[in-house]
């Protein structure tokens, strides 16, 4: 993420990431979760605040799930089930579960597959919210398998040359592992941010950079736009924002397509409609595959190569200005190792939230700025 | 493409794709290349110039081959094998074949394997040139199934933050099939514009664009600049033909991750040609551009059967209902049409088959001059 997008450090709180998640459990139960239910769906969560990906985190994201499983808009204990299935591929109805439940368990059933055929594929249909995508991909590292995920969700980009939105932000992850180095994982949306950006964009009163939106009527703004942290909440959300590469002249219309693959791959493949044609904000459709590495060469020589490949990027000579050349899953990596021993940076707004939210359903609040040692 | 990338109207030279089909195929044959490899390798080419990918037609790519074959970096009679297989996956040694021959085979196993268990990848090692990837992902079209393409190439992409070239233009491409309306074809590099766009701008004379290519030190130019004017690089214009005759394939100009900046997300297109390089390379055990050892190219298929995961006919009508939807957007103060990858290839589809395949008069030059010293027909 970029510097702008953190909790400046005079205001952090550092919370243990042990208490945010016996937290987080017990308002997913409170909820009206299952206690297994309620494990899958922390562990995805805090998982995005412990790898610093801030804005799929507790912060923005589990006062959307209260309020979607409070007014219905999605279930806390779906029924999902496969509708139709082959023997590298399957299609799942997730019965309006949350993603954070329903796709840790269809990227199971795709790893299955996939130690069989060598590939296992899930197009999940009926979904909602499934947090960081890249946590769902990353399922597959430890069974030494290339993980995928994508999802088609709520329609606020502007595809290339139009005056309205037309398709979701539509995140892709893409995770690989590596024998000693960390893992590559790439998880982006293929808008030019994604909508959680703008929220924390508003949260920390910073601007939107160049290319990130349009006007109202579709024109990419390519200058920098101040966000108005009073503004209300829902008027960010209906921001119309733009596909990675902001102006056709360059590449608009590479992260429109790819966009639509996402839509195609996430939503067209399980019967869903998507894009303009999407009617509810809450429903999200998503796309999960697993590839065997053994299936196509040895496990032993794919991780060493990996090294050798993420290695020579890393020592490539940096640009003036900056310090190092990163890849996707590197500076995740280091801020889990800092945050597993020091807690995760809050923002005393959110601090607040817990506050309330703990005092409104019953739970004890116990969020002092105490790091992770106790 | 964009509209600067064309052959300029009064230059136009218009050639029957038969013409243009036999010529080629002739020379195709004088390197010694099976006839049957001949076929394959000019439909891949032809379909590029009907569908209006002109950088990776034949004015683009023939010469170039040539100029490989002589070098002997192309095999002309690979002997490409599977190395590896699984009931949906497999492993193959291209053997240095031209990947416009072998892809479209390994592209019917993966199709074969998609009819089995609803899904066939292939990830293929030691391959060269595949022209344009959209044509091996459209051949899953023909069985109702979605087909990828990516290809693993040499470096010429300057990562984010890095200050030299490290990484492959490694293009992806995706086909998905509708009822009525034009399949869904999408196929890009990740960088700003292929390698071949600037060789293409060269030829033209065009400017190129903010956020196309890095300057010597790998930041980005945000300005309008022409290739004459850019001191680090020499005018690939002039010495074309010196350059093809070594095996040349495309421009060496360090160019950008789409986006251009970190900020406008270049690290977002870095990413994915990661993801190529890993699924191209790696998976077959070719090492990457980034390590210096790189050599040909090397390529990822993979064929998805839509009955697999839902009944094709309702797949296709919603295909052709998302796709109307997107067409039917307002457009926005630029008054542009608003369009999906494959609509307006299609549309020149139909044109060209009619029409032919317009040609700049410098390659049909080149064309007359290649049959004399070859003995073979003349294009016109």
């Amino acid at each position: 993420m970029l510097e702008r997008f953190h909790v400046p450090e005079e205001d952090e709180i550092r919370v243990s990431s042990e208490k945010l998640r016996k937290t987080a459990e017990q308002i997913f139960v409170k909820c009206g979760m299952s206690l297994a239910n309620s494990k899958i769906a922390t562990d995805v969560l805090l998982s995005a605040d412990i790898r610093g990906v801030d804005t799929h985190g507790v912060s923005n994201m589990l006062r959307n799930y209260v309020l979607y499983l409070s007014e219905g808009s999605a279930k806390a204990n779906p029924n999902w089930k496969i509708v139709r299935e082959t023997e590298s591929c399957a299609t799942i109805d997730c019965d309006e579960g949350l993603g954070l439940v329903v796709a840790p368990q269809a990227m199971d059933i795709a790893i299955e597959k996939a130690k069989k055929t060598g590939v296992g594929l899930v197009s999940m249909g009926n979904g909602r919210h499934l947090g960081m995508a890249g946590y769902h991909a990353m399922m597959a590292l430890e069974h030494d398998m290339i993980g995928t995920c994508m999802t088609s969700s709520t329609t606020n980009v502007v595809p290339t040359y139009a005056a309205k939105a037309g398709l979701g932000t539509n995140p892709i992850a893409v995770a690989a592992p590596a024998l000693n180095k960390a893992p590559f994982v790439f998880d982006a949306a293929t808008s030019a941010i994604a909508t959680n950006k703008v929220r924390v964009a508003q949260r920390l009163g910073v601007p939107l950079a160049a290319g990130w939106i349009t006007d109202a009527k579709g024109n990419p703004i390519m200058e920098e736009t101040p966000l108005d942290i009073k503004e209300d909440p829902d008027k960010v959300n209906n921001l119309l924002q733009t596909p990675v590469g902001a102006t056709r002249e360059l590449g608009s219309h590479k992260g429109y397509s790819l966009g639509m693959v996402v839509d195609i791959l996430g939503s067209i493949l399980n019967g869903s409609l998507a894009g303009p044609l999407r009617t509810m904000k809450q429903h999200q459709n998503h796309f999960v595959a697993a590839y065997s590495i053994e299936a196509f060469t040895s496990v032993q020589k794919f991780k060493e190569m990996m090294d050798e490949y993420l290695q020579a990027l890393e020592d490539l000579p940096p640009v003036e200005g900056q310090e190092r050349v990163l890849y996707a899953g590197l500076m995740e990596y280091e801020t889990e190792a800092e945050r597993k021993n020091i807690g995760i940076p809050l923002h005393p707004e959110v601090i607040n939230w817990f506050k309330n939210i703990c005092s409104e359903l019953g739970l004890d609040f116990d969020m002092t700025e105490n790091g992770g040692n106790n | 493409m964009l509209e600067r990338f064309h052959v300029p109207d009064q230059e136009i030279i218009l050639i029957p794709e038969e013409n243009l089909r036999n010529v080629t195929e002739q020379i195709f044959q004088s390197q010694g290349m099976p006839e049957k490899d001949c076929k394959l390798a000019t439909d891949a080419l032809i379909s590029s110039d009907l569908r209006g990918v002109e950088t990776h037609g034949v004015s683009n790519m023939v010469r170039a081959y040539l100029g490989a074959f002589k070098s002997k970096n192309i095999n002309p009679k690979p002997n490409w094998k599977v190395v590896k297989e699984t009931p949906s996956c497999i492993t193959i040694d291209s053997d240095a074949g031209l990947g416009i021959v072998v892809a479209p085979q390994a592209m019917e196993i993966a199709a074969e394997k998609a009819k089995k268990t609803g899904v066939g990848l292939v990830t293929l090692g030691n391959g060269r040139h595949i022209g344009m990837l959209a044509y091996h992902a459209m051949i899953a079209l023909k069985y109702d199934m979605i087909g990828t393409c990516m290809a693993a190439c040499s470096p010429r992409m300057v990562p984010t933050f890095s200050s030299k070239k490290a990484i492959g233009t490694n293009p992806i491409a995706y086909a998905a099939p509708a009822d009525k309306l034009p399949p869904f074809v999408f196929d890009a590099a990740m960088t700003s514009v292929a390698g071949n766009k600037i060789v293409l701008a060269s030829r033209l004379g065009v400017p190129l664009e903010p956020g196309w290519i890095a300057d010597d030190n790998g930041n980005p130019i945000m300005e309008k600049v022409n290739m004459k004017d850019l001191d680090q690089y020499e005018d690939e214009s002039k010495n074309l033909e010196e350059r093809y005759a070594s095996g040349y394939i495309s421009s060496s100009v360090d160019l950008l991750p789409f986006g251009g900046t970190r900020e406008m997300g270049s690290h977002k297109s870095y990413s994915m040609a990661m993801v190529v390089d890993v699924l191209a390379g790696i998976l077959n055990g070719s090492k990457t551009a980034p390590t210096g050892e790189h050599t040909g190219q090397g390529h990822f298929l993979a064929a998805y059967s839509v009955d697999a995961f839902i009944d094709t006919k309702e797949f296709k009508e919603l295909m052709d209902r998302y796709l109307q939807s997107l067409l039917d957007l307002p457009s926005n103060s630029e008054g542009k049409e608003v369009v999906y990858a494959g609509y307006i290839e299609a549309r020149e589809q139909g044109k060209r088959k009619k029409e032919g395949i317009p040609l700049h008069p410098e390659v049909v030059e080149w064309y007359k001059k290649t049959s004399i010293e070859l003995k073979i027909d003349q294009l016109i």
